[in-house]
């Protein structure tokens, strides 16, 4: 064996084997959902900073805060409708980080070592369960009473919200229109695969009781074992996706005919990819993501200035310029353009709202009977 | 480059050549980045509850508890094995084939067993599902051509999970076959011949024992990398395929019970060391990792 050839030989298995050892990356969820049914208690508070929505304060020179959140074409409407008006008027600098996980932020505030000053989060994080990585919120500056009721909690305000909401393959209806999940779960009527969001806490199990019946206000506690019989009857036809993207892609090729979906990935799938794509409002699941701050950032004050600035009713739909995810501020006015388009806007009696606090109270049994199903 | 010059750099004589303090960096950065934190998974699992409790084993119970997590636990193992054989059958032809051309050819064969490996695991198994779904590029053509008339069910099963694993696998078991057939001396098949065995018999009961540490190393290793893997399950198997590691993600990312992530990775990690001892007594394990560089 001549010695080039014997070294590349040495080589190529040293390279592979650092690139099967760092090829574990996980596809995270491009946008987790959120909280609801939370008691819809508007304590009084104390009246906020008239200015800080139209003035806010200067940040010292040379301030750089950090932003975490989930990337894609939602972060870059959050950077064009916050971050950057934001920057121009306070002379902040933003650093930015796509890639927003509670697991990050749990490392970070256990090592001491806190890089991430504001944190765009799903439903499932942000409630007491997470106290001792999250700073309480300053509900001095925030304008509480103008956000939507049960949005606001004690470390955390719904910055966006969106709906998880059934999309439909137009070509594969034979005409018909899908009225809500009892079709989603109707494979005779409406053949074909179904797409689901691979994840206990998502909806799938919300979904399977409202197809069966259950009306949205009486879905918690989840009765599992119904939720269970229910997905047993399609099991066979679903198909499960791990990331927004993989979503839009199968309900636009048509791999599945109908999908649980993010309503801003199902515009995407029809405006930005021009697939033969429409939105099922009706049973939509409204929730929303929120904005955190992680213990022990040393720029808290000026992170809770910026939170209470994008939640004011001036600047908190500024992102729905962008994509289809809609205000938390009551008063506050989406573009034209897309009020048609957003969670709130087709919000009705038939819409339902994640109770996050049962959700995570039983995460593990969520997650447990989730699994058990999934896997047998 | 005789064996005995191998052996005696690396054996080691009573000093230590200085050219091994140049090691330093790298046991440092072991120490800082592999055990350090091993020792911190293996606590967290013995003493990082979601509620307070006495009992240390208390994540290893809730583990043992579910019967999902069993039978993901023996899946894992399951399409590890499978992958390991699959490797086997196409890897081995693949590297003897590679030991009788020349040379050049044979650095073209290696090429191409490494070409998967100069794109990213997830734009390969995204390519994969393309190709494998139902309406992808088989089932399209299939169908326009009414050859079917329903899709095949290639995507969602193991068989996808299969082609996927592989693919990214093969290279692990090729070379270190590759390796070990370079080292056998051609005249030993050429004196079974003049022996009188007929070529299979010669292939059968002199190359193929001589080339059996490689075997074993590339079975090994794929083996080993094989358990660790869950995204290319994820996207191109059907829930039954689901590998451990996946739960592993779910309960560090999404739940943030790292307590429970921690006793499935120490769980993992110790059915690995016990394959790696039963593979031990069978073969030298330096000879799989050695098996490279005297060739």
């Amino acid at each position: 064996m001549t010695s080039r050839l014997r070294l590349s030989v040495l080589v190529a298995v040293g390279a592979l084997l650092v690139t099967a050892c760092g090829g574990g990356a996980s596809p995270s969820p491009t946008a987790a959902p959120p909280e609801s049914a939370a008691p819809a208690t508007v304590e009084p508070t104390a009246p906020p900073a008239a200015d800080i929505c139209t003035a806010p304060p200067k940040a010292p020179a040379g301030t750089t805060l950090t932003f975490a959140s989930y990337g894609g074409a939602y972060q870059e409407a959050q950077r064009k409708g916050w971050l950057e008006p934001y920057a121009a008027l306070t002379g902040v600098t933003f650093q930015e980080s796509e890639d927003s996980s509670n697991a990050t932020i749990k490392a970070q505030v256990e090592a001491g070592q806190v890089t991430w000053d504001i944190v765009d989060v799903g439903n499932d994080f942000g409630l007491d369960a997470n106290a001792a990585l999250l700073e309480p919120l300053d509900y001095s500056k925030i304008h509480k009473d103008e956000i939507l009721d049960g949005f606001a909690g004690t470390y955390r305000v719904a910055d966006i919200t969106y709906g998880v909401v059934l999309a439909y393959n137009t070509e594969k209806m034979g005409g018909q229109v899908p009225q809500g999940w009892a079709d989603f779960f109707d494979t005779t009527k409406y053949p074909g695969k179904r797409g689901m969001w691979d994840y206990s806490a998502g909806g799938i199990f919300e979904f399977a009781l409202l197809a069966d019946g259950v009306a949205p206000a009486d879905l918690y506690p989840l009765d599992l074992d119904r939720a269970t019989r229910k997905l047993d009857t399609i099991k066979d036809d679903l198909v499960f996706w791990t990331s927004g993207a993989e979503s839009q892609d199968l309900i636009g090729k048509g791999e599945v005919t109908m999908t649980m979906i993010w309503n801003g990935r199902g515009y995407s799938a029809k405006h930005i990819d021009n697939k033969p794509v429409e939105i099922q409002w009706n049973q939509q699941i409204v929730t929303a993501d929120y904005l955190v701050v992680p213990k022990g950032t040393p720029n808290k004050d000026l992170a809770m200035d910026f939170i209470a600035w994008a939640t004011c009713k001036e600047n908190n739909a500024a992102p729905s310029d962008y994509i289809p995810y809609g205000p938390t501020n009551k008063l506050a006015t989406a573009n034209p353009d897309k009020v048609a388009e957003l969670s709130v806007t087709n919000a009705d009696a038939n819409s339902a709202y994640f109770n996050d606090a049962w959700i995570v109270e039983n995460a593990q049994l969520l997650e447990d009977t989730y699994q058990e199903w999934r896997t047998k | 480059m005789t064996r005995g010059s191998g052996r005696r750099l690396r054996g080691g004589g009573p000093i230590v050549d200085r050219w091994a303090l140049l090691a330093i960096p790298l046991i440092a950065f072991l120490v800082a980045f592999f055990l350090v934190p091993l020792i911190v998974v293996s606590l967290r699992s013995v003493a990082d509850f979601p509620k307070p409790t006495d009992d240390v084993f208390a994540n290893y119970g809730r583990f043992f508890d579910s019967a999902a997590n069993l039978r993901v636990l023996a899946n894992t193992f399951w399409v590890a094995a499978l992958s390991t054989v699959v490797c086997l059958t196409l890897g081995y032809p693949y590297a003897y084939l590679m030991n009788i051309v020349r040379p050049r050819v044979a650095g073209l064969l290696l090429i191409a067993v490494l070409l998967p490996f100069w794109s990213s695991l997830l734009v390969r198994t995204y390519a994969w599902q393309v190709i494998l779904r139902d309406t992808g590029i088989i089932n399209t053509f299939l169908l326009d051509w009414g050859l079917i008339t329903e899709p095949i069910p290639l995507i969602r099963t193991t068989l996808g999970v299969m082609l996927g694993m592989s693919q990214v696998l093969l290279p692990f078991m090729v070379l270190p076959i590759y390796a070990v057939m370079r080292r056998i001396d051609p005249e030993y098949t050429k004196a079974a011949a003049n022996l009188g065995a007929p070529p299979f018999a010669a292939f059968r009961r002199v190359f193929l024992p001589l080339s059996l540490p490689g075997v074993l190393a590339g079975s090994l290793l794929v083996f080993v990398l094989a358990l660790g893997f869950y995204i290319t399950p994820a996207l191109l198997g059907s829930p039954k395929d689901t590998m451990i590691s996946q739960f592993i993600a779910n309960a560090v990312q999404q739940r943030l019970d790292w307590g429970i992530g921690s006793t499935m990775a120490v769980i993992l990690m110790g059915l690995t060391l016990v394959v790696l001892f039963v593979a031990s007594r069978f073969i030298r394990l330096r000879d799989v990792f050695g098996s490279l560089e005297e060739s």
